[in-house]
């Protein structure tokens, strides 16, 4: 049993003649969760859109739930076979800064959808599957709704709810509550909360410093495009090595 | 005027054959030339978007006159007009279907195709279910508009002389000396359009239900 759910060696991605990743390498161990920081621009969606396919790696190598996804050969990152892409994929879970529902669903279908279209469940299983995760959510009374009745907070706990329906083994989120109000943010930083505390894999880029320090297992920061510092996040945020870490949690404690 | 009425009827079953059956092969044929418009291929694209142009750029009444005139002054063909009609009226509507279909389809927000594939859907299963239903609800009042058109393009016709419901009522106007054919005529289209409009409303309200 292979507990370690990712494992990055020497990710390198450029956007034409811009480096984007430089040399990501980094593990996590199942269960954990690990905080991603950084100033804009430093490449922490490029990294978390390549473990979850959406964008493809240059060179390294990935492993996912133990599984490779692409592997270094002679400097570039060549990828598995389609077959396990798409195995990998379906173990990846991805919510977005800005929920990416679709709007011409009901709430209900927009978490049933892909149970059925992907995993082949039967009506009555995706409903019902769906209908937990909304009662998980504090939202079962909005199955009916539509994206478009919704506030910000509700729609990411929505679109959370349809990360989980397919069972994901890691759940990435970018940045899920920068679209957000003060108080929407608090609740769904509360469902992501609970989450950890049910051992769900996560990587979650965040801007939440308190989210970061606090509810994570590791804390990891990058800085043009790469991993300038990372570790335990008590020890990141309080005892910092790095001097760019420094000036970068300065500008949040001001 | 029983008789001019049933020769109005015998001219607008024309016009609605030349409507109908524009929109039958201009509706899907649009999306060809759209997909055509936004291929990676750049001749495809250059070529699609001469087509675009030249469609938007001439008056209708030109084309059918090409279309109807140059087969046989070039290689001494002739053929149907009604079928040249047609031709024409499915080439011009295509090209302007075309811009409204690519104008949805680049509106889309990157973000549903995004989140459709990492949830695992195919590509086929992504256009078809979810980009497809929100392009269509977007492009739906520039198709109105454009299907208004038509049924008063559809007029264009007689330049070739198909006895449509503008010919017919030209025809018997001056005849019997009186306006009231033409009026008649009119009457018609705009019962014609007053439908049409009815049931772009109709299907816009059906899909009111989100945003
Ligand atoms: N598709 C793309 N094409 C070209 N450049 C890109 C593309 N995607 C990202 N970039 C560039 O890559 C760099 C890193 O972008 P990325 O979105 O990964 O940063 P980020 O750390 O997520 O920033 P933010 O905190 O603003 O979200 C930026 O300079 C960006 O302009
Ligand atoms: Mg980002």
């Amino acid at each position: 049993m292979n507990d370690i759910m990712i494992n990055a060696k020497n990710i390198m991605k450029s956007f034409g003649s811009t480096e984007v990743l430089k040399d990501i390498s980094f593990t996590l161990e199942k269960g954990h969760v690990l905080s991603i920081i950084g100033p804009s621009g430093s490449g922490k969606s490029t990294l978390l859109r390549i473990l979850t396919q959406l964008e493809t790696a240059d060179a390294g190598s990935l492993e996912l739930v133990g599984k490779p996804l692409f592997t270094n050969v002679d400097g570039k990152a060549v990828y598995e076979n389609i077959a396990q892409r798409r195995e990998l994929n379906l173990k990846t879970g991805l919510v977005f800064q800005n929920f990416n529902l679709f709007p011409h669903f009901s709430v209900l279908r927009n978490i049933t959808e892909a149970q059925r279209a992907v995993l082949k469940r039967d009506k009555d299983e995706a409903e019902a599957k769906a209908m937990d995760l909304l009662k998980k959510m504090n939202l079962a009374d909005k199955a009916k709704s539509y994206p478009c009745e919704l506030s910000g907070g509700q729609k990411q706990r929505v679109s959370i709810a349809r990360a989980l329906a397919m069972d994901p083994e890691i759940l990435f989120f970018d940045e899920p509550t920068s679209a957000l109000d003060p108080e929407l943010t608090l609740e769904v930083l509360k469902v992501i909360r609970g989450l950890a505390e049910e051992k769900m894999t996560m990587v979650v880029v965040t801007h939440e410093m308190n989210f970061a320090k606090g509810s994570s297992d590791e804390a990891l920061f990058m800085d043009g495009g790469v991993i300038v510092e990372k570790g335990n996040p008590t020890e990141l945020f309080d005892n910092p090595k790095e001097e760019r870490l420094r000036r970068f949690l300065n500008t949040f404690n001001a | 005027m029983a008789n001019l009425i049933f020769q109005l009827f015998k001219g607008l079953n024309f016009s609605v054959r030349i409507f109908f059956l524009t929109l039958l092969f201009s509706l899907p044929f649009g999306f060809v030339v759209a997909k055509g418009r936004m291929s990676k291929i750049a001749p495809v694209r250059w070529i699609t978007d001469l087509y675009i142009q030249i469609m938007r750029g001439t008056p209708l009444i030109l084309q059918l006159l090409f279309f109807y005139f140059a087969p046989f002054y070039i290689f001494h063909a002739s053929y149907d007009r009604f079928f040249a009609v047609i031709l024409a009226y499915v080439l011009n509507y295509s090209a302007y279907f075309a811009e409204i279909y690519r104008s949805g389809l680049q509106s889309m927000d990157k973000g549903q195709y995004e989140a459709s594939q990492v949830l695992g859907f195919t590509k086929a299963y992504t256009f078809f279910h979810v980009i497809l239903p929100q392009v269509f609800k977007k492009i739906l009042p520039s198709v109105g508009n454009e299907v208004v058109t038509l049924v008063k393009d559809t007029s264009l016709a007689s330049t070739l002389g198909i006895a449509e419901l503008f010919r017919v009522a030209q025809t018997s106007s001056s005849r019997v000396f009186s306006t009231t054919p033409i009026f008649v005529a009119g009457v018609f289209y705009f019962i014609m359009n007053y439908l049409v409009a009815k049931f772009f409303d109709v299907v816009e309200r059906k899909l009111d239900y989100y945003e």
